[in-house]
């Protein structure tokens, strides 16, 4: 094997081109003048809701895709919202495909493209959020970035060892190019902004 | 069977070619809005290439640190000369912990190597968990476009194949219900695999990273899972840094499907607890295309499948009609340096119109690649002998003003006697669609000279001869 990885080695240094000039970077761009309406248009766009909140209202406000008061099994990393059911941390991995309803806190959020920078806690945290009928995301209002440019300013991706963009629910245009939400993971993803 | 004999086949249905061929336009248009949306947009295209070209510059110096990074965050990395190497490795690691049942989401580097029927040889299981791929799995072909793997397929014959191999209800036909019926098939197997095999988009030197992109959340269901993950890597796809990710990311879901971002952008470094990640970096004929100026720019390539929505003669033969596991503009020119013999009929898969190169988010000088593989297959040897005789002599006949001449006369003779039943048949298959125009008696240059000898008459300032024969051309237009 490693005589493999030597010969691959030399054969690249054998075929290795001219050197180029370093690429010119695309100047930042700006905040759009009104970046709710475009997030929201990107976000819908996606199949995703947004929503706004005030931070004192701990999570009352939210307009949730399922009924609380009757939910069995819910995911939550948000400290105003207890996990129940297979959500608990006690219950097994595979057990998680019974959760109605997985909440996350996401770090930031990009207005281009409506996508939330999230770095799950655990491999189970990332799996509750693949395996839940609904999603939903809090973040920072006040964490938003105009494109990806910024958005990997602030990301350090030696930081940990897994970290996504989450976009609208789970979604496939496979079969004849009509669009379904829900091919595996959640079938609605709600973004909920937090004001403080 | 070669692409042309493939594509009259696909062709041979009018109402599913037409559909094709407006499903990948309307593709195209998405692509076109989303792009239009981004001020910057050519700019960025401008410093994706140049991102690329600057990668394909130093992979030596890129990959040792991508491997120097990945294994100090606890990956393993293996290395892959060809596509046997490839999946010998991986069934390895399979074999190893007794993983039977394994999920693997879209790769069409594993789809190049054959990856699946070496598996299914040894007793293990792969599903592909791609809604299309697991289609075109259950139909027992391989995918027809790199992104929209059925696209050639309509919603009921996806229904007839889940009613035959899933079990679901007759007459089924709504996507949402077809999807919902494979997605309760293959939750089941998510939740039942042992070993989850992906892609890469794009591997990031800098921090040993590497990014896997998807809609359906099927990669990251694939690796959350099972505690062993396998991503397959082709060498061209190292960029050096990770603020190189936002120009590439921003092009990428945008040109392929016109989404301003896919649903889930994963970033993978390290397995993560508990877990096993191994990446296998595979060569398979890269390096060899790196060493040729002419062609190498493929190697930027980030299959997003635009060039495929855009051609012509893509969206009109169906990706099947290719042959090879890449289809499309970018498939004919990678195609032909993995097996030039089987493939040396691809680069003639264009009409030279342009169109990729100016939607190719990484700018690949797709025509031109093209046409530099029609230059050195006929040089090469790898055109049928009825082909080289017929171009040998084609060249003959243009060298020889005499030979060139009487021919002409002859034809003009025939096409002007013979039944049109006939020459149409002698024109084939330019008649196919459309009438021979009707042949003039003589010559152009027997009418040219007759028009120096009129104008010879006239002094070229008092009057323009030109006129006189336009409006004599009027006159004869029906």
């Amino acid at each position: 094997m490693s005589d493999a990885r030597k010969a691959i080695l030399s054969a690249l240094e054998a075929a290795q081109p001219p050197s180029s000039p370093v690429p010119q970077r695309v100047a930042t761009p700006r905040m759009p003048r009104q970046p709710l309406e475009t997030l929201r248009e990107r976000i819908e766009e996606s199949g995703g809701h947004l929503q706004s909140l005030a931070r004192h209202e701990r999570l009352a406000g939210v307009d949730w895709p399922v009924d609380l008061a009757t939910a069995h099994h819910v995911y939550s990393a948000h400290p105003a919202l207890e996990s129940r059911g297979v959500g608990v941390a006690a219950e097994g991995d595979r057990e998680l495909a019974l959760l109605e309803l997985c909440v996350l806190v996401g770090e930031f959020t990009v207005v281009e493209n409506g996508a939330v920078w999230h770095t799950p806690d655990s491999r189970r945290e990332r799996l509750a959020a693949l395996l839940a009928e609904h999603l939903v995301i809090i973040a920072p209002a006040s964490a938003i970035v105009p494109t990806l440019h910024e958005a990997y300013d602030r990301i350090d991706l030696s930081a940990s060892s897994f970290g996504w963009f989450l976009c609208g629910p789970s979604k496939t245009a496979d079969i004849e190019q009509a669009l379904v939400l829900g091919a595996h993971g959640p079938r609605t993803m709600a973004l909920v902004l937090e004001t403080d | 069977m070669g692409h042309v004999s493939r594509a009259e086949a696909f062709l041979s249905d009018p109402d599913r070619s037409r559909w094709h061929d407006r499903a990948l336009w309307f593709v195209r248009a998405k692509r076109d809005a989303a792009a239009d949306k981004v001020p910057d947009w050519e700019a960025l295209r401008e410093e994706a290439a140049g991102i690329k070209r600057d990668a394909l510059s130093r992979m030596p110096e890129l990959w040792r640190a991508f491997e120097a990074n990945a294994t100090s965050a606890g990956a393993v990395v293996h290395w892959a000369r060809d596509a046997p190497e490839h999946n010998e490795i991986v069934a390895g690691l399979l074999i190893e912990r007794g993983a039977r049942r394994v999920v693997k989401s879209k790769s069409m580097l594993t789809e190049e190597c054959q990856l699946n029927p070496h598996l299914e040889a040894l007793g293990i299981e792969v599903v592909d968990s791609d809604l299309g791929e697991r289609i075109v799995q259950l139909r027992d072909e391989p995918p027809s476009h790199i992104v929209m793997p059925a696209i050639h397929l309509r919603r009921e014959e996806v229904g007839e194949l889940f009613e035959r191999e899933l079990g679901s209800a007759h007459g089924l036909d709504d996507p949402d219900e077809l999807t919902a019926v494979a997605r309760r098939d293959l939750r089941a197997r998510f939740l039942a695999a042992q070993a989850g095999i992906t892609g890469v988009n794009f591997a990031v030197a800098e921090t040993g990273s590497f990014v896997v992109v998807t809609n359906e959340g099927n990669a990251d269901l694939g690796t959350a899972l099972p505690k062993l993950h396998i991503a397959c890597v082709g060498l061209e796809k190292i960029i050096p840094e990770q603020r190189d990710l936002a120009p590439l990311l921003r092009l990428l879901a945008r040109s392929a499907t016109g989404q301003p971002i896919s649903a889930y952008t994963s970033h993978f470094r390290g397995p993560g607890d508990g877990a096993e990640l191994h990446i296998v970096v595979v060569d398979n004929g890269r390096s060899r295309l790196l060493g040729r100026p002419a062609f190498r720019e493929a190697l930027g390539c980030v299959r997003c499948g635009a060039c495929l929505n855009t051609c012509p003669v893509y969206r009109r033969s169906g990706g099947h009609s290719y042959g090879s596991a890449i289809p499309g503009p970018i498939g004919s020119v990678l195609a032909p340096s993995q097996d030039p013999d089987r493939h040396a009929e691809l680069p003639h898969a264009c009409s030279l119109c342009g169109s990729c190169r100016s939607i190719c988010p990484v700018q690949i000088p797709l025509p031109d690649q093209l046409l530099s593989w029609r230059a050195e297959l006929a040089t090469g040897g790898q055109h049928s002998r009825w082909r080289r005789l017929g171009f040998g002599l084609v060249g003959r006949l243009l060298m020889s003003v005499a030979a060139y001449r009487a021919l002409g006369g002859l034809g003009r003779i025939l096409a002007r006697t013979l039944p049109a039943r006939l020459t149409d048949r002698l024109a084939a298959p330019w008649t196919r669609e459309r009438a021979l125009p009707p042949i003039p008696a003589r010559s152009f240059r027997a009418l040219m000279r007759d028009r120096n000898r009129t104008r010879d008459r006239f002094n070229p300032l008092s009057g323009p001869p030109v006129q006189e024969t336009n409006s004599r051309a009027a006159e004869r237009r029906p």
